[in-house]
């Protein structure tokens, strides 16, 4: 049975397509891919699209398609109804608290603010470690915040940390490591198992 | 200002729609009658109470709540089976079980907004209630000839028994916490996250690999005999042999090409106490069947039985069943002759539907 995969478009859109390259699939379409929104694998009977990565987890949770490919950070913000079965290992990044020098939140008394574009993630950090911040949601350039005085600190995504030290923040604490998962629509899985298990198997061999 | 909008999860249903949900539930209900059901019917609205009784995890961000005059907390109902249980412990009182039950009925749940999913949808099943496991076999058989009745080729029942997980936690002294921890990684298939939970458990290599192993026990009939191969005590050989003798029974009724197992279904630990099982069709991106058994809710209302039962997800099935085929016969007539036409429509009525049109015709008309 043909398998229908959602990749994540953007930084881990490259990362995945050089994995399924190495695993001898046909992914020239998606190296050459003009405006062109679904692509054919020239060898085997897969089709890919490429979404944003919330759309990749809403397709996969509709079964629009079998397999997606997309961030941990993604999956802990969003919703639970897929099987998450491999990690890529690859798009290394981390969830961290950050903030203004010598004003860390988890040492302040009294009330808390953060900022972040994730307001699950930090809830469940700050839950599990007893504390009950007020989290005030921001889309973009979250790092602006804290410098202006808008909340106490932040969680955010660090890959390097330039951004956070030219915006003169420290790190402190490492919230979790996130890289990129695939996750699995629960019938397709029971329907494909044997399509979806030689999927999972060849990405585990590329990426060890 | 024109109210033309409808709450969030809301759907309305055009005539072809509802024609085809009224023509699936026919046929499903069919086969529950087939076996002895008997029809139900409870309140839309119950006390939130009654629900909070039943279940220990109740989401309570998933219900309709409102009050009554009194102020009590009332519920629109998210399932079929508590109330039943409900009635079972009251207006039964009386009644010698077994009983068998069958429903049609909506329930409510409160879905994300904008995920694409209904907060309203149908509900179909049957419920044995006051037999013990040894009818399970009756029960999936009835599960497999509903899904056969569904009337798409590409299906599936796959089967579980929650008891196997539940046995190895209780072997290697798992708490409460930590069971539920596990239960969720492993019926998401969480493998990353069961493999970094495992280590903080100190369990021994035995139990480790039995626990990473379950996720990924799925399959046809060969997963029997790995799941046998991974059950580090008798116990746990002794729970999986109970699949393999349901296996055979059910092979020996002919139904094996539509079955499969996953010893990773464990969802809702205080809920269900045995066999669990899903029925899949192909193109539809979520579990159209489910049920298993539950020995321990009717307790909570008074009245200690055993149960299992199914129930089928009508509206997730509308987008692949085929629109039915209607054919009306249409009687045309010129004005005037509306009691010439009317007593003609009539005496065609035993074949089929008629519809009644004026038109520029000299005399009454009939059209296929």
């Amino acid at each position: 049975m043909s398998l229908s995969v959602a990749l994540t478009k953007g930084r881990l859109e490259k990362k995945t397509v050089e994995m399924l390259e190495k695993s001898g699939y046909g992914i020239e379409s998606l190296q050459d891919k003009g405006r062109a929104l679904v692509f054919q694998d020239s060898k085997k009977d897969i089709q890919y699209f490429l979404a944003k990565p919330n759309d990749v987890i809403t397709y996969v949770e509709h079964g629009v398609a079998d397999v997606g490919i997309v961030g941990k950070d993604t999956l802990m913000e969003g919703g639970k109804d897929y099987y998450e079965l491999l990690d890529l290992n690859t798009g290394i990044c981390k969830f961290i608290l950050a903030g203004m020098p010598n004003n860390n939140p988890l040492e302040k008394v009294g009330h808390i603010k953060i900022g972040t574009k994730y307001p699950n993630v930090t809830a469940a950090y700050f839950h599990a470690k007893g504390m009950e911040p007020e989290i005030i949601k921001i889309d973009g350039s979250v790092e602006l915040a804290p410098v202006l005085g808008l909340c106490d600190g932040i969680v955010d995504i660090m890959e390097t940390g330039t951004t956070l030290k030219e915006n003169g923040l420290v790190v402190f604490d490492d919230v979790c490591r996130i890289s990129a998962r695939v996750i699995v629509n629960k019938v397709s899985f029971k329907l494909k198992r044997e399509e979806i298990n030689a999927l999972i198997q060849d990405l585990e061999k590329a990426r060890d | 200002m024109n109210q033309i909008r409808i709450p969030q999860g809301m759907r309305d249903l055009i005539s072809e729609e509802c024609e085809k949900k009224e023509a699936l539930k026919n046929r499903i209900e069919d086969v529950f009658a087939s076996y002895g059901y008997r029809p139900l019917k409870t309140p839309a609205i119950e006390y939130l109470e009654t629900f909070t009784n039943a279940y220990v995890d109740v989401k309570d961000e998933e219900m309709y709540k409102f009050f009554d005059q009194e102020g009590k907390t009332l519920a629109l109902r998210t399932d079929m089976t508590v109330p039943i249980a409900r009635m079972c412990a009251s207006k039964f009182v009386n009644a010698k079980p077994p009983f068998r039950f069958r429903y049609c009925s909506d329930v409510f749940k409160v879905r994300h907004t904008f995920a694409g999913q209904r907060s309203e949808v149908t509900d179909c099943g049957i419920e044995l209630i006051g037999c013990d496991s040894r009818s399970d076999l009756e029960v999936v058989a009835a599960a497999l000839d509903t899904m056969k009745a569904i009337g798409v080729n590409d299906y599936e029942l796959e089967i579980g028994n929650s008891e196997f997980f539940r046995s190895a936690c209780a072997a290697v002294k798992l708490n409460d916490e930590q069971v539920k921890a596990l239960a969720s990684y492993i019926d998401r298939k969480s493998l990353v996250e069961l493999q970094e939970y495992l280590q903080t458990l100190n369990l021994d290599e035995g139990a480790v690999s039995f626990f990473e192993e379950l996720p990924m026990l799925g399959g046809k009939e060969e997963v029997l005999q790995k799941a046998e191969e991974v059950s580090f005590n008798d116990a746990l050989k002794e729970e999986v042999k109970t699949l393999r003798n349901l296996y055979q029974d059910l092979k020996a009724l002919g139904y094996e090409d539509h079955i499969s197992f996953d010893f990773g279904k464990v969802p809702h630990l205080d809920y269900y106490t045995g066999i669990i099982f899903e029925g899949y069709v192909g193109n539809v991106g979520s579990s159209v069947l489910s049920g298993g058994r539950y020995d321990s809710l009717l307790k909570k209302f008074g009245r200690d039985l055993p149960a299992c039962g199914f129930s089928v997800k009508l509206d997730a099935l509308l987008d692949v069943l085929p629109m039915e085929k209607k054919t009306i016969i249409r009687v045309f007539y010129p004005k005037g002759k509306e009691v010439e036409a009317l007593k003609k429509a009539k005496q065609l009525q035993k074949n089929g539907a008629v519809e009644l049109v004026e038109a520029e015709v000299q005399e009454v008309e009939v059209k296929a």
